[in-house]
């Protein structure tokens, strides 16, 4: 039985509709106007225990809104969902000790009282067996720096502590599953690695099960081996990374370095009749359908017309792929012939 | 129970951020003193021009019964001030709600943290007041004075249960500040904190006495200067009572519906 499962998972809101301005005031005033939003729309999905998920969508998407209701926080409309054998918003509290949620915009920590005054009462909420505490404690300190700050005030730390610090107090009772809400929002490359990294070795030494939403592609692919795209409160995507890659990013670009402005461009595109060639300067790229030539092939046909300094193959980048997918260029239904949908899209 | 100690933690923590805050905490006792000097004032002037007693109330005892219902009013001052909507609004909801705890629950243990604090404090710049103004009449012994820290406590409940129904309203409504301010208001005038009730009106004394106020200051006040006899006290006492649970459960009921239409927000 998978850890969680949804069916029809759908999350209806009401929104006030108001036209701008003072008039607008004024009328709301008298005679409130709502619409609905449907911001989870009937999704279906289930996750294995062990799972890392990548939960992407454009803004208003629903992905915050999903991760309230796998966390009992907020209440479906309708449909089901089940997280380890309980219904998370009807066993909120039991569902939450074997849960850990980061939600990137907002800390869990008390702002006026030292870190390690949030992480004791941490222990005390979660009944965290006082030795399992301490290990916890001092392995997660260690491996995400966080002993330099330990004693200060939330407020008074800087936004990437502030997420290591988060990070660790979702952490420290050992949860089945993490969810993680933009974790690495605003935060700088050496801060993103290191919360990077923790995450990944939860999930290779202790199994823990990830959902993670971001817009960063790079924690997608340091962590994730799986993806969901939702748009408009639609799951429109749910597969494997490396096969998503494999299927749609059939293109590489390879770049080479020249010793000399190449004197025509005739006989190299003579002999590579299917690539699309630029030059710029010293610099002639090659963009060709991996599936169709081999990086080998391309090199041979340009070498005998230029002299090459030096070279290097660009892999394609998932960003692209989801930009793609988020811009309707790209169907991700499986049936959907993709004859050549990214070939210079 | 074994869920005391998370919440015994919890309290703990609200009373350490009360010290943190003593400043604003010193800024808002200042406040209540002055308060306090001018209710004194006041009422003194009243009482010199009727010599003898008003409406049964001695001077000594009037003086008492002031500060009862300044000791009172001290109590989860900063709880009254919780503005739910403001939680709302930044998402400190949702994160409450992430974790093994009930949110009722975890709302009193943090209101009743610094409750000690706010007690002691309250009766010292009291007793000193008490002093300045040539004394106040005391309870007229022990079992008096141990009724009275009953019916207190009491009190205590029934506003902690009456500000937590009155911050549900902030899931149906956007700004809840109205709202709080109108039951500052209603609970200082029906709950006895401005005048004994049994100055008001017949009509207004019969309005009161259906409404959950007069438990706050006015049945706590009454039973320390010993002045209802025996089965009337136990009576208020068990009135008090009724409307502290009948509260707690109103709001634990609000919570629930509540749950289902929130919008949290954040995220
Ligand atoms: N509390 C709320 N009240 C009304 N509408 C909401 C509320 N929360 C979210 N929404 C709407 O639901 C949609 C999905 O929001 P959200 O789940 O936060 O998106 P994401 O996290 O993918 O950016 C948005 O259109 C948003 O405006
Ligand atoms: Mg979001």
């Amino acid at each position: 039985m998978p850890l969680i499962e949804a069916r029809g998972l759908t999350k209806k809101f009401r929104q006030a509709v108001k036209e701008p301005g003072l008039v607008g005031s004024l009328k709301h005033f008298f005679s409130r106007q709502y619409r609905d939003k449907i911001a989870v729309d009937h999704i279906d999905f289930s996750v294995e225990a062990g799972e890392s998920v990548a939960y992407l969508g454009p803004n208003g998407a629903g992905k915050s809104t999903t991760i309230k209701m796998l966390t009992g926080i907020l209440v479906p409309t309708s449909g089901s969902l089940v997280v380890d054998g309980l219904v998370p918003h009807e066993k909120r509290q039991q569902n939450a000790r074997k849960i850990g949620v980061v939600f990137g915009q907002r800390t869990q920590l008390w702002w006026d009282i030292p870190v390690i005054e949030s992480f004791n009462l941490a222990r005390d909420m979660y009944e965290i067996p006082a030795a399992r505490y301490r290990d916890n404690l001092a392995q997660f300190t260690e491996i995400l720096g966080l002993a330099e700050f330990m004693n200060l005030p939330a407020a008074k730390i800087s936004l990437g502590q502030r997420m290591r610090a988060d990070l660790c107090m979702a952490l420290l009772h050992d949860p089945r599953i993490l969810y993680l809400d933009e974790p690495t929002i605003g935060l700088d490359i050496a801060v993103k690695d290191s919360i990077r990294g923790f995450i990944r070795s939860r999930i290779e030494e202790r199994g823990t099960t990830v959902i993670l939403t971001t817009h960063d592609l790079g924690d997608i692919e340091d962590i994730c081996k799986r993806i969901v795209i939702i748009d408009n409160g639609k799951i429109i995507h749910d597969g494997d990374l490396a096969k998503l890659k494999d299927t749609y990013a059939r293109d590489r670009v390879i770049h080479f370095q020249l010793a000399r402005p190449p004197e025509s461009m005739g006989p190299i595109g003579a002999g590579l009749p299917a690539c699309e060639i630029t030059t710029d300067g010293l610099r002639l790229s090659v963009r060709f359908d991996r599936f169709k030539l081999a990086a080998g092939e391309i090199a041979a046909a340009v070498m005998p017309h230029v002299e090459v300094v030096d070279f290097r193959i660009d892999e394609p980048e998932v960003e692209d792929l989801i930009r793609k997918v988020y811009l309707g260029q790209l169907s991700l239904s499986p049936d959907a012939p993709q004859t050549g949908v990214l070939a210079g899209a | 129970m074994s869920g005391l100690r998370k919440y015994s933690a919890i309290a703990r923590t609200s009373l350490e951020i009360t010290f943190l805050y003593r400043t604003s905490f010193a800024l808002n006792m200042i406040g209540s003193i002055f308060y306090v000097f001018a209710m004194f004032y006041l009422w003194q002037t009243i009482f010199l021009g009727s010599p003898g007693a008003l409406g049964g109330f001695t001077w000594p005892e009037m003086k008492a019964y002031l500060l009862v219902a300044f000791l009172l009013n001290a109590l989860m001052t900063w709880f009254a001030e919780w503005n739910m909507s403001v939680d709302l609004r930044e998402g400190r909801v949702a994160t409450d709600l992430a974790r093994p705890m009930d949110f009722q629950a975890s709302r009193f243990a943090s209101a009743v943290g610094p409750v000690p604090f706010e007690f002691c404090s309250a009766v010292a710049v009291g007793a000193v007041v008490a002093l300045m103004f040539g004394g106040i009449a005391l309870p007229a012994d022990g079992a008096h004075a141990a009724v009275f820290l009953v019916s207190a406590a009491m009190a205590t409940l029934i506003k902690f249960g009456l500000v937590y129904c009155v911050s549900m309203t902030a899931f149906w409504t956007t700004g809840t500040d109205g709202i709080t301010v109108g039951r500052a208001a209603v609970q200082n005038l029906f709950s006895g904190a401005l005048i004994p009730l049994i100055f008001f009106p017949d009509w207004l004394r019969a309005v009161a006495a259906v409404l959950p106020f007069q438990g706050m200051v006015s049945t706590p006040a009454l039973i320390y200067l010993g002045k209802m006899d025996t089965p009337t006290t136990a009576l208020m006492l068990g009135v008090q009572a009724l409307w502290a649970v009948g509260l707690i459960l109103l709001g634990r009921l609000a919570w629930r519906g509540a749950q289902r239409a929130v919008t949290i927000n954040g995220g």
